[in-house]
């Protein structure tokens, strides 16, 4: 099985080849088919055992899905949507000064200041961008985003009565759909629908925009299509316009739509046909996506909006309120979706011809210089704008009113301060109350803001019976307003815990069905001896019938019990049937089980840096730099396997195995240098992704790299395939001319990318448009029908040449020598990785590719490196468990990290112009996880590499490597969710835990199936046309 | 050699480790202030020290060990007029005698083991654009612990240093020194990544400390329970 044998037995086994043929030749031209029969029903006998194993491995996935199902379904935040309204004339509290609830014109609960409101949504205003630069140590020289939209500042600070500008601090997760129920119901989000942010779906609690409708106001809705999935049939359909909401890449059709349709609704003549306004513009937050915060055209937009707002002011009238916010901030690289600074400070700013506004202190008048002075949280504008506008407050609301709303011109109107306070804090009182009695809240939760609600009910009666004679009541109010807002924010504090309410039994339900998954993957992989493709059978009808019988028990179970939702029931039930199942199965085997605990150094390696990884996933720290942490372990690996290969006795073995580890260390060297620092790093990591460390767009030298892919890679795979002179047949095709065309297209495409950026040529985006997506898409066809069609039907990379040494076979007279004949399988199975690595090169971004093209590099390398050190996957564990790592850390070189906000959606859009399912999702899937697909689908090549064609029990080890493989993704699927569960008060479990976990689990669901029906189920091609030149 | 310079030797050859251990340890709030400095300056001081263990405790070892092999391996590069100088045991040349080998061996490691660290910690992660000095000084330190010792007892015999380098030789105090040094590198970089904001989580104190224990510590282990074992890479 070295290296070197085939080629020192090379004419042995060509003359038994050339004897074997002329036999069969004989028999053939003779009439017997015994042989062909034979092989015949061999043929079946693999397609039969190979179905087998793929079901085998799907069943393994719905293994992974259930374990996901069931801990996700406890451990993403739930909170209880109550179906209460608030009333106009039911107020939460007795109304004091006589006050008369029940009026929409005059006001709800409470005197209304404005009829009308124009609410305008600047998505991904970030508070910084509104105020003047200030230079700080670290940031001395003031970048594009600085002073480009002063209008806010200006006003802010010159008619203190008319205007105010704040930080407006978004609860994450920062997505604009989260943000948008956050700022229409003032409660906090759940972060089950972070991920639903491709399909909203209709609010149904109380909230701001219902209220409105309910008052007959005249609503309309300019702008982010968002707002129609999330109030459907809320709007005047004559008035609103509604824009497609995710097409990063467009800078202007929305806003330069909202601009046309809400000025004119601002003309006198217009005015009674609208009570309030909601504009959304997305040409900002698209600018941060596209091209990073710190660029001319994030400026560009800066100014347009600050044009935009003088215009809206000039055009406003006395009675109309005019409210601008950011619904979330950036990041330093323009996107959104985490919790770090950046991300949630996003501005508000109020406006009105009247001077209503105030400062409760001379000090207040100039706004705040950054985002950590005098912060508002976002839920406070919900029961501000109710009561500016005379409505109820929405029942789930937990903000509290705005100080400069309602603090009078003068500053110091405590008397209105007060009452609105008492009225917000009375309504957040009764839903409290109504919450815990639906979800039965324990008392230690309830006891201090109980307390506080007494207290505060304390100081509001004090005004009554004060001696007016000795004291003023404005101090008596200003104590009143005090210890309302205590309660207020107490409250929330204590809401924001709360709502962290997990579902500990379902989670640990969840971690068991994960922990028993990898033991079943484990004894697989590693516990049983002899062939899998024997025992798989057994395996799979009763793991399978197991699933059935339990999900079906799981349902009748259901019926009964009413305690547990009806699919976690069944789910729970399948779950334990399938081990139930499957334990029966192992029982079945049982002579061919042996212990699947390494006895080597090699297999202990692979189960060591599996851990190593595993348990430092439950330190932040080493979750923040899994990426460099990566490649220190495959340089490791990388070392251990030179010093190997220096054992080797063979001098050829020697020498490709030192060489191939060296060059497997200075790749991944060299890839880490493609980096895309998460926050937490700073200031210890310098991005070199894109461009710069705050714009999302490649610089011109990252542009070479497609073209340098193109020329290199093609040759580099070459050269894997001429040492064994595998490189003919249809080799020539697919990878010097197909692969190469392919490859050069996706360079172009990247190339007319940056030219579109740019603006270099004078052609309209339209057509730049058309022209990038057209190229796109014959790349994917060169990909997937040109690839899948070499792949399915092309012969083994072989030929029969007469040799210049004649040997003579038995009977005949022709001399004929088989090329390419050593590395049979592992060569005809690889272009299916080729394939796979064209299309991702393209989804990936100029630098993204080229660490795509380092992976497939490492991936040749890592095959000779097994091969020459003698660790094929048929027998050691090390080579699955090092692609794992390795497409592991290529993750990172593709510039994403941990974090929803390093999610490219842009990538949607590569080979498409608008959304379209499922293509957008799978196509976001492709560039996220390219590295993981890439390396899964390489994961037999580590069985076929360098075999004789005739082996046996080929099948039965490359599924033996592919559940090697993925007890990597389980351990760290399961490691993550543990930690995830176990650090739930962490105050880091939404920047670090949380996305790690959903990282392993998506991540572990996407290599099952690329490893079932991509990797192993590729493997059927590749057997089948070995077969048909070799037999079975 | 006699028996009270045999004694003295060994004692020596039990305090080294130890005293630099405690060089190391006293020092270590010197090094955290300012690594570049400490590093640079203790370098020359290490070279000496580790020649002259060499010198004093390694290569007579070695050849009192194998005669046959330990013995001509560090003097391959001026093999003749040595051996003659040793019979005649003249005083000068006698101190000559011991003086060759130790500042022998320094030579490949400074020339070749210094380069080829740097290299390595580079390969491993180390950052390429900056700290280039404190890469380079911490390859200097685990080059001069880890190269005179294996000069002294291998020469620089291609066969012989595959077979250290592949660990395919019995452990003895150099190899096991050495991959103590390397092992404990490595550990030593474990902590960096950790958010304690201490100063001494900076680069590259943390894997200087490693290598410095690891060294004693393999050192110990070749003398003792790992000495002529053969590590298994199956």
């Amino acid at each position: 099985m070295d290296n070197g044998e085939p080629r020192t037995e090379y004419e042995g086994i060509a003359a038994a080849f050339a004897k074997a043929k002329a036999v069969k030749e004989k028999e053939e031209a003779q009439g017997l088919r015994e042989n062909t029969a034979d092989n015949k029903r061999a043929e079946v006998q693999f397609k039969a055992s190979h179905g087998l194993l793929v079901a085998f491995f799907v069943w393994i996935l719905l293994l992974h899905v259930f374990g996901i199902y069931l801990f996700t379904s406890g451990f993403l935040l739930t909170r209880l949507v109550l179906e209460e309204k608030s009333k106009c004339d039911f107020p939460p509290i007795p109304l004091t000064q006589g006050y008369e609830s029940g009026s929409t014109e005059r006001g709800c609960w409470h005197p209304k200041s404005f009829d009308k409101a124009v609410v305008v949504i600047v998505d991904a205003l970030r508070y910084d961008f509104t105020v003047p630069f200030r230079p700080t140590p670290e940031d001395k020289t003031p970048h594009h985003f600085h002073n480009a939209l002063p209008i806010f500042h200006e006003i802010a600070s010159q008619q203190p009565n008319n205007a105010f500008l704040l930080p407006f601090i978004a609860d994450p997760p920062t997505t604009t759909l989260q943000r948008l129920k956050g700022l229409t119901t003032g409660t906090l989000p759940t972060f089950i629908d972070a991920g639903s942010n491709f399909a909203g779906t209709a609010i149904s609690e109380d909230n701001l925009v219902a209220q409105l409708r309910d008052a007959g106001k005249h609503i309309v809705h300019l702008g982010d299509d968002t707002w129609h999935s999330l109030f459907p049939g809320y709007f005047e359909p004559d008035l609103t316009r509604a824009y497609d909401s995710f097409n990063v890449w467009d800078l202007h059709t929305v806003d330069n739509g909202v601009n046309e349709h809400l000025f004119p609704l601002m003309h006198p003549s217009n005015s009674s046909r609208w009570d309030v306004i909601f504009g959304h513009y997305l040409g900002l937050d698209h600018a941060g996506h596209r091209y990073g915060p710190d660029h001319p055209a994030t400026a560009a937009k800066l100014q347009q909006m600050d044009e935009v707002f003088r215009r809206l002011i000039d055009a406003l009238d006395d009675d109309t309120l005019l409210v601008v916010m950011g619904d979330h901030g950036m990041d330093a690289k323009g996107d959104h979706g985490g919790e770090s600074d950046d991300e949630i400070q996003a501005a508000l700013w109020m406006y009105s011809k009247q001077p209503r506004f105030g400062r409760s202190s001379p000090n207040f008048v100039e706004p705040p210089p950054n985002a950590k002075t005098r912060p508002v949280p976002q839920i406070d504008l919900v029961p501000t704008l109710s009561l500016l506008l005379g409505l109820p407050i929405p029942f789930n609301n937990l903000g509290a009113p705005i100080e400069e709303a309602f603090i009078g011109a003068s500053g110091h109107d405590y008397e209105n301060m007060a009452t609105v306070a008492r009225l917000a804090s009375a309504q957040v009182h009764l839903y409290q109350y109504e919450y815990s009695v639906a979800r039965g809240l324990e008392a230690s939760a309830t006891s201090l803001p109980k307390r506080l609600w007494a207290q505060a009910n304390t100081a509001w009666n004090k005004v009554k019976y004060a001696d007016l004679s000795i004291s003023i009541p404005e101090d008596y109010y200003r104590d009143a307003y005090a210890s309302f807002h205590l309660y207020q924010t107490e409250t929330l504090a204590v809401c924001r815990g709360l709502w962290a309410r997990f579902d500990v039994p379902a989670m640990a339900e969840g971690i068991a069905v994960l922990v028993a998954a990898l033991a079943v993957l484990g004894v697989y992989a590693r516990g049983l001896t002899g062939d899998r493709a024997e025992v798989t059978p057994a395996l799979v009808l009763r793991g399978s019938v197991g699933t059935l019988l339990g999900a079906a028990i799981g349902a009748c179970v259901g019926y009964v019990i009413s305690d547990m939702p009806f699919i976690q029931v069944i789910v729970l039930g399948a779950a334990t049937g399938s081990f139930a199942g499957i334990a029966l199965g192992f029982h079945y085997v049982r002579r061919r089980l042996q212990n699947p605990f390494p006895t080597t150094f090699w297999g202990a390696l692979g189960v060591v840096f599996t851990l190593m990884l595993s348990v430092g996933f439950a330190a932040n720290s080493f979750t923040i730099w899994e990426d460099a942490i990566l490649p220190f372990y495959l340089a490791t690996c990388g070392a251990l396997f030179f010093a190997r290969a220096l054992r080797r006795r063979e001098t050829v073995d020697r020498a490709l195995g030192a060489y191939h580890s060296v060059l497997f260390i200075i790749l991944t060297r060299v890839s880490h240098m493609s980096r895309l620092c998460r926050e937490e790093q700073m200031p210890y990591c310098k991005s070199t992704y894109y461009a710069s460390a705050t714009s999302s767009t490649s610089a011109w030298w990252q542009l070479l790299i497609p073209f340098m892919l193109a020329i290199a890679l093609p040759s580099i795979i070459r050269s894997y395939y001429v040492g064994t002179r595998s490189y003919q047949s249809s080799a020539p095709f697919w990878i010097g001319l197909a692969l190469r065309a392919g490859l050069t297209l996706a360079a172009l495409y990247w190339l007319l990318d940056a030219a579109d950026d740019g603006g270099w040529f004078d052609v309209s985006n339209d057509a730049m448009k058309t022209a990038r997506v057209f190229v796109a898409q014959v790349v994917l066809a060169i990909a997937y029908a040109a690839g899948y069609s070499t792949f399915a039907w092309s012969p083994p990379l072989l030929s029969i040449q007469s040799t210049p040494q004649p040997i003579v076979a038995n009977g005949g007279a022709s001399s004929i020598g088989i090329l390419g004949y050593a590395n049979v399988h592992g060569t005809r199975y690889f272009i299916l990785v080729t394939l796979w690595a064209l299309a991702i090169i393209l989804v990936q971004k100029p630098m993204g590719g080229g660490a795509i093209g380092l992976c497939l590099w490492q991936i040749l390398s890592l095959l000779e490196m097994l091969d020459a050190t003698d660790m094929k996957a048929s027998s050691a564990a090390i080579g699955p468990v090092v692609l794992a790592l390795l497409g592991s850390f290529h993750y990172f070189t593709t510039g994403h990290q941990a974090t929803l906000a390093s999610i490219q959606w842009e990538s949607a859009f590569v080979p498409l112009k608008a959304i379209r399912y499922p293509w957008s999702p799978l196509l976001v899937a492709l560039n996220t996880f390219g590295a993981q697909i890439l390396c899964a689908v390489a994961v037999p090549a580590t069985v076929l590499w360098k075999v004789p064609p005739k082996q046996k029990g080929l099948l039965g080890d490359v599924a033996k490597a592919t559940a090697t493989h993925l007890l990597v993704y389980s351990a760290i699927g399961l490691a993550t969710s543990m930690w995830a569960g176990h650090l739930r008060r962490h105050l880091m479990l939404y920047r670090i835990f949380n996305p790690r976990f959903m990282m392993g689990g998506v991540v572990l669901l996407v290599v099952d199936v690329v490893c079932a029906l991509v990797a192993l189920g590729g493997t059927r091609w590749s057997f089948l046309s070995v077969a048909e030149v070799f037999g079975w | 050699m006699s028996s009270t310079t045999a004694t003295a030797v060994q004692a020596y050859a039990h305090v080294y480790p130890v005293l630099l251990l405690s060089t190391v340890a006293l020092r270590f709030p010197a090094l955290v202030a300012d690594p570049v400095a400490f590093l640079s300056q203790s370098l020359l001081p290490l070279a000496v020290l580790q020649a002259a263990y060499v010198g004093i405790c390694v290569v007579p070892a070695a050849a009192e060990n194998s005669p046959g092999q330990g013995k001509p391996a560090p003097k391959k590069k001026r093999p003749g007029q040595k051996n003659a100088a040793a019979h005649e045991a003249s005083p000068v040349a006698e101190a000559f005698r011991k003086l060759v080998p130790p500042l022998l061996s320094l030579l490949p490691t400074v020339l070749l083991g210094i380069p080829i660290m740097t290299i390595v910690i580079i390969l491993f992660g180390a950052p390429v654009t900056s700290h280039l000095q404190h890469t380079l000084l911490l390859a200097s330190h685990v080059a001069l612990l880890a190269g005179p010792a294996l000069v002294g007892t291998r020469g620089v015999d291609t066969k012989r240093w595959r077979a250290v380098i592949s660990l395919e030789t019995p452990l003895d105090e150099a190899v096991a020194a050495a991959l103590g040094t390397l092992i404990g590198m490595w550990i030593g970089a474990v902590p960096i990544p950790l958010d304690w904001d201490r100063e001494w989580q900076k680069w590259p104190v943390t894997v200087v400390v490693g290598a410095y224990v690891g060294w004693a510590i393999g050192k110990a282990a070749g003398l003792t329970f790992l000495k002529g074992r053969i590590i298994e890479l199956e």
